[in-house]
């Protein structure tokens, strides 16, 4: 029996699922294999840092659960898992996309860092990257099945048109798996995501991507690294209220803005501007008629400004009101549920004519 | 066509904002991808999977056979008071009568690991220590141990350096049979 010990990192234990006015307690197990035998190591770690078990390893390795457990009502949540044993390659699985919410900006290098217990995210429509190391593998004929290969699996799963809660991750699609053989970075880019749905604007999931080890007579195939990301829809708007091409003879009709699926950390907004729609235009923005998702998940927002709207349009002619969010993947021109872009254009004539005619009778 | 100063001056300030820059230039404005659009990406997506490049493997999915199951399924809740904690299954070596109706979860009662509930409650738990190869039910626990056990009267816990630890039932030898061989 080996006895070497292991490092047992355990980093972010209250940041994931942490509410307020909720009491959470994190547990972490150490479960031996194939014995079965289960310590709770909860009391050995720190809530953010790095201890060696005191539990010395069998060669069939061990399991390392992170749960939290939320009191009232009894709920558990798995936060991480990872599986060590004396000879199976250690491995690293890192997602980067284009929104660095939950990204560890102060490390530099060939692969990014994620802050503990934040999600990644990113955009239905958007790339990602996924960096996948692996060390610690041996290639010689008489070594262990389990150290000389390990598995890459990639995941989705639809939220439907929920937010991920109580997400029962077994039911997840297996998208693809590979085979690695050999220790190194392995730096994968996607274009999209491949989540499930008939409408692609509006999918809502997850992407993981999880490093197994290889089954072999000490211990089944268990997981050695693993991280997903968050994927939400793409916003989009309508405007209601008026009409394209319509003719505005007084003051302005009380428009409605409806903003659908705004993007976490985004702001979406509606601007102003003299003539037709020109693409790329920037215009006045106006006032009430923009709001910004401060939240995790995404959000539905209808909005009518009432104050000042008058004022924007100062002369008669032509004009343009357009919806635009501003995210992590730039400044756009939203669209609206049908596809087209989410504009109007129409006509302010003010001017009032008066018809007369003047006679004289000498 | 004349443009208002004012307010392009005030959108453009906005923007830069929202950009999150005070310095930036004005942002690139872009339109987003129409259904018909999307759809074309996803189908490049779709053929472009990274992981086709790479050696292929169809393994069964590890990911819904050898995963954690449940914390709470594989814990027994100890609760008095206003709080309770969890240890794992098989962990409790010894529960008396009068505390039989504390191994579960008290309504309203607030979770805490084990060190500060143990802290709590030492006048009727009694932790043991073992050794790994008496949790792996290799080695029996010491019959001095036990006996001191049921004197206490105490709940009793075993525990592997302080932590609590499930203790397998003892395995008992296979005894060699020898054929008796006939003359």
């Amino acid at each position: 029996m080996r006895t070497s010990l292991f490092r047992l990192i355990v980093i972010g234990l209250v940041g994931g699922a942490s509410a307020v006015g909720q009491t959470y307690t994190n547990f972490v197990r150490q479960w031996q294999m194939p014995s079965g035998v289960t310590w709770d190591a909860s009391d050995m770690v720190a809530a953010t840092g790095s201890q060696l078990s005191n539990l010395a390893i069998n060669p069939g390795g061990a399991r390392f659960d992170l749960w939290t457990i939320r009191s009232s009502p009894l709920t558990e949540y798995l936060l991480d898992s990872c599986y060590v044993s004396t000879y199976t390659p250690v491995a690293q699985v890192v997602i980067d996309t284009e929104d660095p919410s939950g990204k560890d900006l102060t490390v530099t290098g060939p692969v990014p860092a994620n802050l503990p217990g934040r999600l990644r995210r990113t955009r239905a429509d958007r790339p990602f990257t996924v960096f996948v190391n692996v060390q610690g593998m041996l290639s010689g004929a008489t070594d262990p099945v389990g150290s000389r290969s390990v598995n890459l699996f990639r995941h989705v799963q639809s939220y439907g048109t929920g937010v991920g809660v109580g997400l029962d991750r077994t039911q997840a699609i297996l998208r693809s798996q590979a085979s690695i053989n050999a220790n190194g970075l392995q730096t994968l880019a996607y274009s999209m995501t491949t989540i499930p749905g008939s409408n692609l604007k509006k999918l809502r999931g997850e992407e993981r991507f999880s490093v197994f080890s290889v089954d072999d007579y000490q211990s089944p195939a268990a997981q050695l690294a693993s991280q997903y990301i968050q994927v939400w829809p793409v916003t989009d708007g309508i405007i209601s209220g008026i009409t394209q091409d319509q003719v505005v003879r007084f003051s302005m009709p009380q428009i409605t803005f409806t903003y659908n699926d705004i993007y976490p950390g985004s702001s979406v907004y509606a601007q102003v501007y003299r003539g037709e729609r020109v693409a790329g235009r920037v215009g006045a923005i106006l006032v009430g008629g923009g709001k910004t998702n401060t939240g995790s998940d995404p959000t539905v927002e209808v909005l009518t400004p009432t104050n000042g709207v008058d004022s924007l349009f100062t002369s008669d002619g032509r004009w343009t009101i357009e919806l635009m969010s501003s995210s992590p993947f730039g400044v756009e021109t939203l669209r609206t549920p049908s596809d087209s872009l989410a504009f109007v254009t129409f006509t302010i004539d003010r001017t009032i004519e008066v018809n007369g005619t003047v006679t004289t009778i000498e | 066509m004349k443009t208002i100063p004012f307010l392009k001056r005030s959108a453009i300030s906005l923007l830069i904002i929202l950009s999150g820059s005070a310095f930036a230039e004005p942002p690139v404005v872009k339109e987003g991808l129409t259904s018909a659009q999307l759809l074309l990406a996803r189908r490049q997506a779709d053929a472009q999977d990274p992981m086709r490049r790479m050696e292929a493997s169809a393994v069964q999915d590890p990911s819904v056979v050898n995963r954690p199951k449940s914390l709470l399924g594989e814990s027994d809740i100890i609760s008095f008071g206003n709080f309770a904690t969890l240890v794992p299954k098989r962990a409790i070596l010894q529960i008396p009568e009068n505390y039989a109706d504390r191994i579960q979860m008290k309504p309203g009662a607030a979770l805490q690991s084990w060190r500060d509930f143990y802290a709590l409650n030492r006048s009727w738990i009694t932790t043991v220590e073992v050794t790994r190869v008496q949790a792996e039910g290799n080695e029996d626990i010491a019959a001095e141990t036990k006996t001191q056990m049921v004197k206490t009267g105490n709940l009793v816990i075993a525990t592997y350096l302080g932590g609590p630890i499930s203790v397998l039932p003892l395995k008992v030898p296979v005894e060699k049979t020898t054929a008796k061989m006939k003359p």
